[in-house]
């Protein structure tokens, strides 16, 4: 289950796949888990994760707040650096969210989210292509005999030279 | 519909021309490129029968490798040198059906002893069905390709389980130029060009010749023997093929380093193939998950004590699709 529904954030799903995970994800256990991979991601993937609701909130507070000190004249670099840091208070704030409002044990989400990052790691998975599961696969390529040897160039510079056990 | 017929007209209208331009810029009788298939044989004959020595690059994700190719066809003989220009040295020699990749960073010369000429031109009446029935073919537009004029053709996919594919031939000799494989993003995943070739260049043996003894003695040789491809049933099933993929290939081999052999099964849609290799899991364990390297991506799991694994020049749902769908008969 977790394993299809990241396939399907990374668009590896077939249609007819897509659509029975779709339909998987009105389960809340399977929407917690999006919610996680989600999470999970955008964290490795150094993104800003900004809640929609979170900056319309603390959009609205900060309007609302009374201007007690003058400006200073770095408030610009002191406010960006204010929402980098508001955003990743929010990444921490949402990932606890995630674990703790879910119709799941805590613990058991947080479960969820370690396996989801072990999915992701092995997704990242070999770094370089079978050379030898390359060559082998070439000769039945059909447009391999237009492309000459080119197509050779995959497998040579797979390097995997003896890469595979 | 009407559009439809519109665009045949127009398409064979333009095959037309396409066939009167080669009459004329030939001057010999050339191979009618009035079909797909036809042209892929002319590609093919093209890049056999001719003598060339160019550069080519190769572009994926950011990636650019540069070679220098050289073909020499004596006699029928066919010999053909490629030699990377950047990064570790790396030299293919593919003559009289072997390939053979030298490795001089690691001292390794790895052979392998077939050519995958064989596999063409022998598309499948079911491959020429599957071809036109699930890509649009049309004859693109004439630019020009490493200082010569070329004819595009264009395979643009009806589904998403399939890259696009677009082709530059060389227009005298319909040697391929140009090749690109296309997301459904309409984003290039990879890409081969000629950026300079010498067509009917004077090329001589020693040209094709490899920089190194062919086993030079301190290297380590990884040969697999010829009869190391058992052609037969190997007990596995894809019961969910992708739309237009059909079996081309069934069998055993051998691959150097490996105890058991390996299955390995082949579709295609009559444009590119998809291989399964299924091998008995070994000591060491096998990282699973989805890579790519251009327009080839792999799948590679875990089944039951079997490593799967699925390469092919498709986009990662039809590799990832065959990947979970293949089972013991």
């Amino acid at each position: 289950m977790g394993e299809e529904i990241s396939h399907l954030m990374d668009g590896e799903l077939d249609d007819e796949h897509v659509e029975i995970v779709c339909a998987q994800l009105k389960q809340p256990e399977a929407m917690t888990t999006w919610m996680c991979y989600h999470v999970i991601g955008d964290t490795l993937r150094g993104t800003d994760f900004r809640d929609a609701g979170f900056a319309r909130r603390f959009g609205a507070r900060f309007a609302a707040e009374p201007t007690v000190l003058a400006p200073r004249p770095r408030a610009a670099r002191t406010l960006s650096f204010a929402w980098a840091a508001a955003a990743t208070v929010a990444a921490v704030a949402v990932v606890g969210w995630v674990a703790v409002n879910t119709v799941e044990a805590p613990s058991t989400a947080f479960a969820k989210a370690r396996e989801a990052a072990s999915v992701r790691a092995m997704q990242v998975g070999p770094q370089t292509v079978p050379a030898d599961y390359l060559l082998a696969h070439q000769e039945y390529s059909p447009t391999a005999p237009i492309q000459g040897v080119g197509p050779n160039f995959r497998a040579a510079a797979a390097q995997g030279v003896d890469g595979r056990p | 519909m009407v559009v439809r017929n519109v665009a045949q007209t127009m398409l064979r209208g333009s095959i037309a021309q396409l066939v009167l331009v080669l009459v004329l810029v030939a001057g010999a009788p050339p191979a009618r490129a009035e079909s797909v298939t036809e042209w892929l044989d002319r590609a093919a004959l093209a890049a056999r029968k001719l003598n060339y020595v160019g550069t080519i690059v190769y572009q994926h994700a950011g990636h650019v490798e540069t070679s220098r190719l050289v073909h020499l066809n004596e006699g029928g003989v066919e010999i053909e040198k490629l030699v990377n220009l950047d990064g570790p040295a790396r030299e293919v020699i593919r003559s009289q059906g072997e390939v053979r990749c030298f490795y001089p960073d690691a001292k390794v010369v790895r052979i392998e002893p077939r050519t995958f000429r064989n596999a063409f031109p022998s598309l499948s009446p079911m491959q020429r069905k599957s071809l036109a029935e699930y890509y649009d073919f049309s004859v693109g537009e004439t630019s020009r390709v490493a200082g010569m004029e070329a004819q595009a053709y264009v395979f643009r996919p009806k589904d998403g389980l399939r890259y696009g594919h677009k082709f530059w031939a060389e227009i005298g000799t319909g040697l391929l130029l140009k090749a690109l494989i296309i997301n459904e993003k309409d984003e290039v995943v990879e890409q081969f060009t000629f950026t300079d070739v010498i067509l009917g260049a004077r090329v001589d043996r020693d040209m094709v010749k490899p920089s190194w003894p062919p086993a030079p003695p301190d290297w380590k040789v990884l040969k697999a023997g010829p009869d190391d491809v058992e052609v037969r049933d190997t007990g596995w099933t894809v019961a969910k093929v992708p739309p237009g993929f059909i079996k081309i290939g069934e069998g055993f081999r051998k691959l150097r380093g490996k105890r058991a052999q390996v299955a390995h099964l082949v579709f295609s849609d009559g444009l590119v193939a998809v291989s399964v290799f299924v091998e008995p899991t070994g000591a060491v364990t096998h990282p699973t998950g989805m890579l790519h390297k251009g327009g080839v991506n792999v799948y590679i799991r875990q089944l039951d004590d079997q490593v799967v694994t699925v390469l092919g020049e498709a986009p990662p749902a039809t590799v990832r699709q065959i990947a979970y769908s293949i089972s013991r008969r």
